[in-house]
């Protein structure tokens, strides 16, 4: 049975101008963020140890521990909380309906039997206070009347609640059951993050007006600022007590992070400036830090998640990154296949070693989207959602320069003869596209509707599948190709066709769930009924001495079948990812790596049979 | 015309080979499965093939045609839980979807007639390709 052996994680989905929260759990070291419909649980000590929890039905955006450690509450955009086991199975306890539209904040009280939850209600209620196991509210919160983008909980008795938004006011409850005490209208823009200090004596808002202001725990009363030396350039997003409550850190859209002592008076003076090291642009800025330990942790709008260390802020950092959108296709080299590429439709190239995890993102000079991708050696080639395919050479961990190729149409499927680069065949609306090297070698119009291609390593054939279902195989002699045989078996459009390594037989999969085997030379079916999937299949992986064909499929599993065996004795992997699975490759004889829209890539051993 | 009441029925007989082949696999054991078509010359169910004892779930899956229907009767072996040895008859309509439409629509109409037939059914399965009867499908119902 195949068993998970890594999973390289996604990276907390951000959103221009906006903040994003993210939460841990000192006890264990573990932090918290959202990605899609996702709560990834990352343990900072060993970042390739994740869990995922994958529960709600529409996109999540905020989640926390219990301050037990032993729940997690999380939220989501529809407006429900969810609380669940915060270790195992992730059973879950409690779901509520808590405002009308998406929550933005949610924090426990010290206690942990009291949840504040905060965001955007349509006018109706924007915070809610209540019991954690019955939902009964605790106390009624006006006083907001546009979102609220922040609450926090004062962690000591008395207990009080603070609330900030997009009305520019902070507003402070006291209670159970909460009754509004006072507001302040001390900032002139966005009010981002409101954060209590460890021992609740203080609490600090910062806004988008590149301010922070200080005010008393216990009464609201506003005790100062942060100081206006040196202070942040851009909007502040948001903000994390020490544990010892004597320093904050915030993260700015001025792409850094900012130290700063906090004094006793309510003062705050700048400590030091972090910068992280990027490549520059939009994806530096900053948007969402916390404090846990002695890891000081902040995240960009790029998803890079950079850890400093809180005792040596000299040190220099480490970074984290990872997919944030759906992976589309994975590609090992096979010159070390330690190293696996994944990249995603929104450009993004990343490298990834197995064992250590995140090794780089790969910058190119031209950053557009990437619909197909396919790597050799020396070069990855890819097609976007424009009419070029672009070549760019690769060497190490540099993207050399890269040729576009204009083809005319836009390209629909992407394949390269491995052992003659130069040739690749590029498939678009009714016909292919043969390149050697940079340049269009002949454009032929097949008259069928093509949905996916594959040209043999050799570049002596290819196989071209249809919208109707039908595989057509064709002989590539110079520039032209001629047609051999027509294969009618499958019940779909054709979405994806492979060579196996040693060239005799090849695999196609379709829309209608079924995969088929095929002996090259004889053009007969080798290995059928390959229906165990209950949606289409997205791609399909030989494993590398041609004996397994895995194929992944909408349907979020991967089925790994042996070419020797009959179908029904496969190997399933339920749930890889989910929302579907979309790259799939072997880079052993036990190892299957899949990558799915939940933007994780997974390696998985396969124990053989 | 003639109406011929409320439900679809085409009006296939049943042998009576079938009826007693049946009642041999079920009351004396003496197959493994029965399979049985429409011969639509003498507008009747007949018994195609049948399958000694000795003989497994995937003899009775390979005697199954590819791209034509049939209706089939399997007496499934098992262990339960609690370390029983148990038995059960599974009645299994097979139309797979790759078949003639004039082939399945056949078959479904006639089913029900059969089927009251055949008394001590325990499982009834409806497969329209080979993964809808595989054995972990006849395994999970049985639980």
């Amino acid at each position: 049975m195949p068993e998970l052996a890594e999973t390289y994680a996604c990276v907390p989905s951000t959103e221009r101008g906006r903040g994003i929260l993210i939460s841990g759990d000192p006890k264990s070291n573990k932090v918290l963020y959202t990605n899609g419909r996702s709560v990834i649980i990352l343990d900072l000590n060993n970042p390739l140890n994740v869990s995922v929890y994958g529960e709600h039905a529409y996109p999540a955006t905020v989640a926390r521990f219990s301050p037990n450690g032993e729940w997690i509450a999380s939220a989501d955009v529809y407006g429900t909380v969810r609380i669940w086991g915060a270790h195992n199975d992730h059973v879950l306890k409690k779901e509520f309906k808590v405002l009308s539209g998406r929550i933005d904040d949610l924090q426990w009280s010290p206690d942990g039997l009291r949840i504040v939850a905060s965001g955007d209600g349509k006018g109706k209620s924007l915070v809610r206070a209540f019991m954690w196991d019955s939902g009964t509210n605790v106390g009624e919160f006006d006083g907001h009347s546009r979102r609220v983008m922040s609450c926090a909980f004062k962690p000591t008795r008395p207990f009080r609640i603070v609330t900030c938004g997009e009305d520019f006011l902070v507003n402070f409850y006291e209670g159970p059951p909460f009754k509004f005490k006072q507001s302040h209208r001390d900032h002139s823009n966005f009010v981002n993050c409101v954060r209590f200090s460890p021992d609740g004596n203080k609490f600090i808002t910062v806004s988008s007006d590149k301010k922070g202001i200080i005010f008393e725990g216990k009464s609201g009363e506003k005790t100062g600022e942060l100081s206006s030396e040196d202070p942040h350039k851009g909007s502040i997003y948001a903000v994390s007590w020490s544990p010892d409550g004597k320093q904050v850190l915030t993260v700015s859209a001025d792409k850094t992070a900012k130290v700063w002592d906090i004094s006793e008076d309510g003062n705050g003076k700048l400590k030091k400036t972090l910068t992280c090291s990027g490549s520059g642009g939009v994806d530096d800025m900053l948007v969402g830090c916390l404090w846990q330990n002695d890891h000081l942790v902040t995240v960009s709008l790029g998803g890079t998640i950079t850890l400093f260390s809180a005792s040596n802020l000299e040190k220099s950092p480490l970074q984290l990154s990872g997919h944030m959108k759906n992976i589309i296709s994975l590609a090992s080299l096979k010159s070390d296949p330690k190293y696996i590429l994944s990249s995603s439709y929104d450009g993004l190239i990343v490298k990834w070693v197995q064992g250590l995890g995140y090794s780089g993102k790969l910058q190119r000079k031209e950053n557009s989207q990437i619909k197909c991708f396919a790597a050799s050696e020396e070069e990855i080639v890819t097609s976007g959602f424009d009419n070029k395919i672009w070549r760019i050479s690769f060497h190490g961990d540099q993207f050399g320069d890269g040729d576009s190729i204009d083809i005319g149409s836009q390209p629909k499927d992407l394949s390269l003869a491995f052992l003659s680069p130069e040739l690749a065949l590029v498939t678009t609306d009714s016909g292919v596209v043969m390149l050697r090297g940079t340049k269009v070698a002949s454009t032929i119009n097949l008259g069928f509707a093509v949905t996916a291609s594959v040209v043999a390593p050799d570049g002596s054939e290819a196989i071209v599948g249809g919208q109707d279902g039908k595989l057509h195989i064709f002989c590539i002699t110079g520039d032209t190709l001629k047609q051999e045989a027509v294969l009618e078996k499958h019940r779909g459009a054709i979405t994806v066709i492979r060579y196996s390594p040693d060239f005799s037989m090849f695999a196609s999969g379709d829309a209608n769930r079924e995969a088929i085997v095929w002996d090259r030379v004889c053009r007969e079916v080798k290995l059928k009924n390959m229906l165990y999937h209950t949606a289409r299949i997205n791609c399909l992986a030989w494993s590398l001495n041609s004996s397994m064909v895995a194929t992944g499929s909408l349907d979020t599993c991967v089925i790994i079948y042996e070419v020797d065996k009959p179908a029904s004795s496969r190997m399933t992997i339920k749930g890889a990812h989910l929302g579907g699975v979309y790259g799939l490759v072997f880079t052993d004889e036990y190892s299957v790596v899949s990558s799915g829209e939940d933007a994780c890539v997974r390696v998985w051993k396969l124990t053989p049979q | 015309m003639s109406f011929r009441g409320a439900n679809a029925s085409s009006g296939m007989g049943v042998s009576e080979h079938s009826k007693s082949t049946y009642l041999e696999l079920q009351r004396k054991k003496v197959f493994r499965y029965v399979i049985f078509k429409i011969d639509e010359n003498r507008k009747e169910v007949v018994v195609e093939k049948t399958g000694g004892p000795s003989e497994g779930y995937d003899d009775f899956t390979d005697s199954l045609p590819e791209a034509d229907c049939r209706y089939a009767v399997f007496d499934f072996d098992f262990v339960t839980s609690e370390n029983c040895q148990k038995s059960k008859i599974f009645f299994i309509a097979w139309s797979p979807s790759v078949s003639r439409i004039r082939s399945k629509m056949l078959y479904a109409t006639s089913k029900d007639r059969f089927r009251r037939e055949l008394q001590g059914i325990h499982y009834e399965i409806q497969a329209t390709d080979p993964t809808e009867m595989d054995l972990e499908v006849i395994r999970e119902r049985v639980r």
